[in-house]
Protein backbone atom coordinates (compact mmCIF):
# COMPACT_ATOMS: atom_id res chain seq x y z
CA UNK A 1 0.00 0.00 0.00
CA UNK A 2 1.15 3.36 -1.28
CA UNK A 3 1.43 5.93 1.81
CA UNK A 4 0.68 8.54 -0.80
CA UNK A 5 -2.26 10.19 0.73
CA UNK A 6 -5.52 9.53 -1.70
CA UNK A 7 -6.52 11.85 -3.94
CA UNK A 8 -9.76 13.89 -5.26
CA UNK A 9 -9.95 14.84 -8.87
CA UNK A 10 -12.89 17.00 -9.82
CA UNK A 11 -15.12 16.19 -13.61
CA UNK A 12 -14.23 19.67 -15.34
CA UNK A 13 -17.48 18.35 -17.65
CA UNK A 14 -19.91 18.32 -15.49
CA UNK A 15 -18.47 18.35 -11.64
CA UNK A 16 -18.32 14.63 -10.89
CA UNK A 17 -16.01 14.24 -8.16
CA UNK A 18 -13.18 10.80 -7.93
CA UNK A 19 -11.98 10.15 -4.77
CA UNK A 20 -8.84 7.40 -4.52
CA UNK A 21 -10.24 6.19 -1.49
CA UNK A 22 -13.93 5.87 -2.16
CA UNK A 23 -13.16 4.42 -5.96
CA UNK A 24 -16.03 3.69 -8.08
CA UNK A 25 -17.17 0.41 -7.37
CA UNK A 26 -20.87 0.76 -9.07
CA UNK A 27 -18.74 1.54 -12.33
CA UNK A 28 -15.91 -1.28 -11.15
CA UNK A 29 -13.09 0.27 -9.95
CA UNK A 30 -12.57 -0.83 -6.24
CA UNK A 31 -11.72 1.56 -3.39
CA UNK A 32 -8.36 2.30 -3.56
CA UNK A 33 -7.59 2.76 -6.63
CA UNK A 34 -5.03 5.49 -7.84
CA UNK A 35 -5.94 7.84 -10.40
CA UNK A 36 -2.90 6.71 -12.29
CA UNK A 37 -3.96 3.31 -12.75
CA UNK A 38 -7.18 4.37 -14.24
CA UNK A 39 -6.69 3.59 -18.16
CA UNK A 40 -6.25 6.76 -20.03
CA UNK A 41 -9.28 6.06 -21.97
CA UNK A 42 -11.36 6.28 -19.37
CA UNK A 43 -14.15 9.22 -19.15
CA UNK A 44 -16.45 10.94 -17.19
CA UNK A 45 -19.49 8.21 -16.52
CA UNK A 46 -21.90 11.18 -16.26
CA UNK A 47 -20.68 13.20 -19.05
CA UNK A 48 -18.01 11.04 -20.89
CA UNK A 49 -15.53 13.74 -20.73
CA UNK A 50 -12.00 12.26 -21.24
CA UNK A 51 -9.69 11.89 -17.86
CA UNK A 52 -6.96 14.20 -18.74
CA UNK A 53 -9.66 17.14 -18.55
CA UNK A 54 -10.10 16.03 -14.59
CA UNK A 55 -8.35 18.74 -12.15
CA UNK A 56 -6.98 17.69 -8.79
CA UNK A 57 -8.47 19.26 -6.07
CA UNK A 58 -7.79 19.81 -2.49
CA UNK A 59 -11.16 19.35 -0.87
CA UNK A 60 -12.96 17.95 2.27
CA UNK A 61 -16.44 16.60 1.77
CA UNK A 62 -19.81 18.88 3.70
CA UNK A 63 -21.32 16.38 6.87
CA UNK A 64 -22.51 13.22 4.79
CA UNK A 65 -20.84 13.89 1.39
CA UNK A 66 -18.48 10.73 1.73
CA UNK A 67 -21.21 8.41 2.18
CA UNK A 68 -22.92 9.97 -0.55
CA UNK A 69 -20.06 10.28 -2.93
CA UNK A 70 -20.07 6.20 -2.78
CA UNK A 71 -23.83 5.87 -4.48
CA UNK A 72 -22.51 8.33 -6.97
CA UNK B 1 2.79 43.30 -6.29
CA UNK B 2 -0.02 43.93 -9.50
CA UNK B 3 -0.33 41.04 -11.64
CA UNK B 4 -2.79 41.27 -14.54
CA UNK B 5 -3.38 39.72 -17.61
CA UNK B 6 -5.97 40.41 -20.69
CA UNK B 7 -7.87 38.98 -22.64
CA UNK B 8 -9.75 40.57 -25.90
CA UNK B 9 -13.20 40.02 -27.14
CA UNK B 10 -12.03 38.18 -30.23
CA UNK B 11 -9.35 36.10 -28.65
CA UNK B 12 -11.73 34.08 -26.59
CA UNK B 13 -12.71 30.46 -27.18
CA UNK B 14 -15.83 30.45 -29.82
CA UNK B 15 -18.41 27.19 -30.33
CA UNK B 16 -21.44 27.20 -32.76
CA UNK B 17 -23.30 23.76 -31.53
CA UNK B 18 -25.96 22.87 -33.28
CA UNK B 19 -29.01 20.94 -32.44
CA UNK B 20 -27.97 17.89 -34.77
CA UNK B 21 -26.57 14.75 -35.22
CA UNK B 22 -25.22 13.07 -31.54
CA UNK B 23 -25.27 16.88 -29.93
CA UNK B 24 -29.20 17.21 -30.34
CA UNK B 25 -29.33 14.93 -27.20
CA UNK B 26 -27.49 17.73 -25.20
CA UNK B 27 -28.39 20.94 -27.18
CA UNK B 28 -32.15 21.72 -27.30
CA UNK B 29 -34.29 23.18 -30.00
CA UNK B 30 -33.81 20.36 -33.04
CA UNK B 31 -33.44 20.96 -35.88
CA UNK B 32 -33.00 24.53 -35.70
CA UNK B 33 -31.32 25.43 -32.52
CA UNK B 34 -27.64 26.88 -31.69
CA UNK B 35 -25.77 27.78 -29.30
CA UNK B 36 -23.39 30.22 -29.64
CA UNK B 37 -20.42 30.19 -26.72
CA UNK B 38 -17.70 32.73 -26.14
CA UNK B 39 -15.40 31.34 -23.53
CA UNK B 40 -12.76 32.89 -21.39
CA UNK B 41 -11.84 30.11 -19.51
CA UNK B 42 -12.96 26.71 -20.21
CA UNK B 43 -11.17 23.65 -20.68
CA UNK B 44 -11.35 23.05 -24.48
CA UNK B 45 -8.08 23.15 -26.04
CA UNK B 46 -8.82 26.08 -27.79
CA UNK B 47 -6.48 28.38 -27.02
CA UNK B 48 -3.39 28.46 -24.78
CA UNK B 49 -4.50 30.14 -22.43
CA UNK B 50 -6.26 30.02 -19.02
CA UNK B 51 -7.58 26.87 -17.95
CA UNK B 52 -9.64 29.00 -14.80
CA UNK B 53 -9.02 32.29 -12.62
CA UNK B 54 -9.31 31.56 -8.92
CA UNK B 55 -12.04 29.15 -8.05
CA UNK B 56 -13.46 30.21 -12.17
CA UNK B 57 -13.18 27.46 -13.81
CA UNK B 58 -16.14 28.40 -16.60
CA UNK B 59 -17.07 32.35 -18.36
CA UNK B 60 -19.38 31.56 -20.50
CA UNK B 61 -20.84 34.32 -23.06
CA UNK B 62 -24.07 32.63 -24.63
CA UNK B 63 -26.65 32.69 -27.13
CA UNK B 64 -29.46 30.50 -27.45
CA UNK B 65 -30.95 30.55 -30.87
CA UNK B 66 -34.41 29.53 -31.96
CA UNK B 67 -37.59 28.87 -30.39
CA UNK B 68 -36.99 25.75 -28.03
CA UNK B 69 -32.48 26.19 -27.87
CA UNK B 70 -30.65 25.38 -24.74
CA UNK B 71 -29.06 22.53 -22.99
CA UNK B 72 -31.29 19.56 -22.00
CA UNK B 73 -31.98 17.99 -18.67
CA UNK B 74 -27.82 16.56 -17.70
CA UNK B 75 -26.55 15.92 -14.90
CA UNK B 76 -23.91 18.05 -12.58
CA UNK B 77 -21.76 17.63 -8.79
CA UNK B 78 -20.39 20.39 -6.89
CA UNK B 79 -19.88 23.06 -9.35
CA UNK B 80 -21.61 26.08 -8.00
CA UNK B 81 -23.10 27.66 -11.31
CA UNK B 82 -24.00 30.70 -11.99
CA UNK B 83 -26.34 32.73 -14.83
CA UNK B 84 -27.23 36.48 -15.55
CA UNK B 85 -29.86 36.77 -17.94
CA UNK B 86 -28.98 39.70 -20.26
CA UNK B 87 -31.53 39.35 -22.96
CA UNK B 88 -34.50 37.04 -23.92
CA UNK B 89 -36.13 34.74 -21.67
CA UNK B 90 -34.21 31.96 -19.87
CA UNK B 91 -36.43 29.13 -18.27
CA UNK B 92 -34.77 27.04 -15.77
CA UNK B 93 -35.43 23.41 -14.91
CA UNK B 94 -33.20 22.00 -11.75
CA UNK B 95 -33.48 18.81 -9.65
CA UNK B 96 -32.39 21.01 -6.27
CA UNK B 97 -34.52 20.21 -3.09
CA UNK B 98 -37.99 19.55 -4.61
CA UNK B 99 -37.05 21.25 -7.88
CA UNK B 100 -37.63 24.16 -9.37
CA UNK B 101 -38.87 25.73 -12.62
CA UNK B 102 -38.12 28.99 -12.73
CA UNK B 103 -38.37 31.76 -15.11
CA UNK B 104 -35.98 34.52 -15.60
CA UNK B 105 -35.45 37.93 -17.76
CA UNK B 106 -33.05 40.95 -18.36
CA UNK B 107 -31.39 41.55 -14.70
CA UNK B 108 -32.67 38.26 -13.18
CA UNK B 109 -30.01 35.78 -12.02
CA UNK B 110 -29.35 32.81 -10.17
CA UNK B 111 -26.97 30.50 -8.24
CA UNK B 112 -27.41 26.32 -8.84
CA UNK B 113 -24.79 24.56 -6.51
CA UNK B 114 -25.12 21.33 -7.45
CA UNK B 115 -23.03 19.51 -4.30
CA UNK B 116 -24.22 16.03 -4.18
CA UNK B 117 -26.14 15.73 -7.44
CA UNK B 118 -28.41 18.09 -9.22
CA UNK B 119 -29.53 18.09 -12.27
CA UNK B 120 -30.51 21.00 -14.69
CA UNK B 121 -32.36 22.28 -18.05
CA UNK B 122 -31.36 25.44 -19.64
CA UNK B 123 -34.39 26.97 -22.47
CA UNK B 124 -35.13 29.75 -24.53
CA UNK B 125 -38.52 28.76 -25.36
CA UNK B 126 -39.82 31.84 -27.31
CA UNK B 127 -38.55 33.35 -30.52
CA UNK B 128 -36.32 35.86 -29.20
CA UNK B 129 -33.00 35.11 -28.28
CA UNK B 130 -31.68 34.26 -24.83
CA UNK B 131 -28.55 35.90 -23.99
CA UNK B 132 -26.81 35.39 -20.86
CA UNK B 133 -23.22 34.99 -19.07
CA UNK B 134 -22.70 31.71 -17.23
CA UNK B 135 -19.98 31.37 -14.44
CA UNK B 136 -18.98 28.19 -13.14
CA UNK B 137 -17.12 27.94 -9.55
CA UNK B 138 -15.19 25.11 -7.80
CA UNK B 139 -16.98 25.02 -4.35
CA UNK B 140 -15.31 24.71 -0.81
CA UNK B 141 -16.65 21.31 0.03
CA UNK B 142 -17.51 18.53 -2.32
CA UNK B 143 -20.67 16.73 -1.39
CA UNK B 144 -22.72 20.09 0.03
CA UNK B 145 -26.31 20.16 -0.34
CA UNK B 146 -27.91 21.41 -3.58
CA UNK B 147 -29.40 24.51 -3.18
CA UNK B 148 -30.84 26.91 -5.91
CA UNK B 149 -30.88 30.90 -5.32
CA UNK B 150 -32.36 33.99 -7.57
CA UNK B 151 -33.00 37.40 -7.50
CA UNK B 152 -33.20 40.60 -9.73
CA UNK B 153 -30.58 43.05 -10.51
CA UNK B 154 -32.93 46.56 -11.42
CA UNK B 155 -30.56 48.37 -13.36
CA UNK B 156 -32.65 51.22 -13.01
CA UNK B 157 -32.61 52.02 -9.33
CA UNK B 158 -29.02 50.49 -9.55
CA UNK B 159 -27.24 53.02 -11.56
CA UNK B 160 -23.93 54.40 -11.30
CA UNK B 161 -22.85 52.09 -8.46
CA UNK B 162 -20.83 48.74 -7.35
CA UNK B 163 -23.79 46.70 -7.18
CA UNK B 164 -22.61 43.10 -5.28
CA UNK B 165 -25.22 40.42 -6.79
CA UNK B 166 -23.36 37.04 -5.41
CA UNK B 167 -21.25 37.08 -1.87
CA UNK B 168 -21.67 37.57 1.24
CA UNK B 169 -23.13 41.53 1.58
CA UNK B 170 -26.72 42.20 2.58
CA UNK B 171 -29.32 41.11 -0.24
CA UNK B 172 -26.54 39.32 -2.30
CA UNK B 173 -27.15 36.04 -3.09
CA UNK B 174 -25.07 33.24 -1.05
CA UNK B 175 -22.43 30.83 -3.06
CA UNK B 176 -20.77 28.17 -0.71
CA UNK B 177 -17.25 29.83 -2.12
CA UNK B 178 -14.89 32.74 -1.14
CA UNK B 179 -15.97 34.62 -4.53
CA UNK B 180 -18.23 37.77 -4.86
CA UNK B 181 -19.72 39.03 -8.15
CA UNK B 182 -20.70 42.54 -8.61
CA UNK B 183 -22.36 44.34 -11.53
CA UNK B 184 -21.46 47.93 -12.85
CA UNK B 185 -23.87 50.15 -14.78
CA UNK B 186 -22.69 53.51 -15.02
CA UNK B 187 -22.52 56.83 -17.43
CA UNK B 188 -19.09 57.73 -18.97
CA UNK B 189 -16.70 59.49 -17.07
CA UNK B 190 -17.39 57.78 -13.50
CA UNK B 191 -14.50 56.90 -11.31
CA UNK B 192 -15.13 53.52 -9.07
CA UNK B 193 -12.81 51.90 -6.25
CA UNK B 194 -13.32 48.22 -6.65
CA UNK B 195 -11.88 46.83 -2.75
CA UNK B 196 -11.61 43.07 -2.78
CA UNK B 197 -11.64 41.36 0.13
CA UNK B 198 -8.12 41.17 0.56
CA UNK B 199 -5.15 41.03 -1.73
CA UNK B 200 -5.12 37.75 -1.91
CA UNK B 201 -7.72 37.91 -4.11
CA UNK B 202 -8.26 38.52 -7.31
CA UNK B 203 -11.07 40.23 -9.59
CA UNK B 204 -11.86 39.35 -13.23
CA UNK B 205 -13.71 42.14 -14.74
CA UNK B 206 -15.61 41.55 -18.04
CA UNK B 207 -17.45 44.68 -19.70
CA UNK B 208 -20.81 43.57 -21.08
CA UNK B 209 -21.04 46.47 -22.75
CA UNK B 210 -19.13 50.08 -22.82
CA UNK B 211 -15.32 50.86 -22.66
CA UNK B 212 -14.02 50.63 -19.05
CA UNK B 213 -10.86 51.50 -17.24
CA UNK B 214 -9.47 49.33 -14.64
CA UNK B 215 -5.84 50.20 -13.45
CA UNK B 216 -3.98 51.02 -16.40
CA UNK B 217 -5.94 48.79 -18.44
CA UNK B 218 -8.52 50.05 -21.20
CA UNK B 219 -10.91 47.19 -21.86
CA UNK B 220 -14.23 47.68 -24.78
CA UNK B 221 -17.14 45.80 -25.05
CA UNK B 222 -16.29 41.86 -24.06
CA UNK B 223 -12.65 42.53 -23.40
CA UNK B 224 -12.13 41.50 -19.71
CA UNK B 225 -9.10 41.59 -17.27
CA UNK B 226 -7.65 39.52 -14.43
CA UNK B 227 -6.19 41.53 -12.02
CA UNK B 228 -4.46 40.26 -8.44
CA UNK B 229 -2.00 41.05 -5.80
CA UNK B 230 -3.59 44.44 -4.93
CA UNK B 231 -6.08 45.99 -2.23
CA UNK B 232 -7.75 48.52 -4.55
CA UNK B 233 -8.63 48.59 -8.26
CA UNK B 234 -9.15 52.40 -9.84
CA UNK B 235 -12.33 51.95 -12.22
CA UNK B 236 -13.14 54.74 -15.18
CA UNK B 237 -15.75 54.18 -17.17
CA UNK B 238 -15.42 55.54 -20.84
CA UNK B 239 -18.61 55.45 -21.95
CA UNK B 240 -22.56 55.81 -21.44
CA UNK B 241 -24.16 52.83 -20.11
CA UNK B 242 -21.24 51.24 -19.61
CA UNK B 243 -22.05 47.64 -18.01
CA UNK B 244 -19.22 45.60 -16.18
CA UNK B 245 -19.12 42.22 -14.61
CA UNK B 246 -16.55 42.10 -11.25
CA UNK B 247 -15.28 38.62 -9.99
CA UNK B 248 -13.48 38.35 -7.31
CA UNK B 249 -11.95 35.27 -6.01
CA UNK B 250 -9.80 33.71 -3.95
CA UNK B 251 -6.44 32.84 -5.24
CA UNK B 252 -3.87 29.80 -5.22
CA UNK B 253 -1.17 30.65 -3.23
CA UNK B 254 1.65 30.22 -5.86
CA UNK B 255 0.34 31.95 -9.09
CA UNK B 256 -3.10 33.38 -11.18
CA UNK B 257 -3.82 30.99 -12.64
CA UNK B 258 -6.02 27.72 -12.36
CA UNK B 259 -3.23 24.90 -10.90
CA UNK B 260 -2.76 22.26 -14.15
Amino acid sequence: MSEDPFLRLMCLGCGFSYDEALGLPEHGIAPGTRWKDIPEDWVCPDCGTPKHLFEMVVLGYAEGGAAAAVRA
Amino acid sequence: MQNAFVLRAAERGHDLIKSDGSRSSYVAGHPDGFIIRESSFNFHDYQSGRPGFGKIRVFGDEVFAGAGCGYNMHPHHNFAICAFVLQGELTHINTAGEGTVDTLRQGDYYVFSAGSGGKHSELSITRADMHAIYIWFLPSQLYLPPSYHRNHFDFRKRRNALVQLVGDEDGALPIPQDVRVSRLISDSGKPYVYRPRSSAHGTYAFVLEGALKAGDITLGRRDSAGIWGVEEILLETEADATDVLLVETIMPETSGAAAH
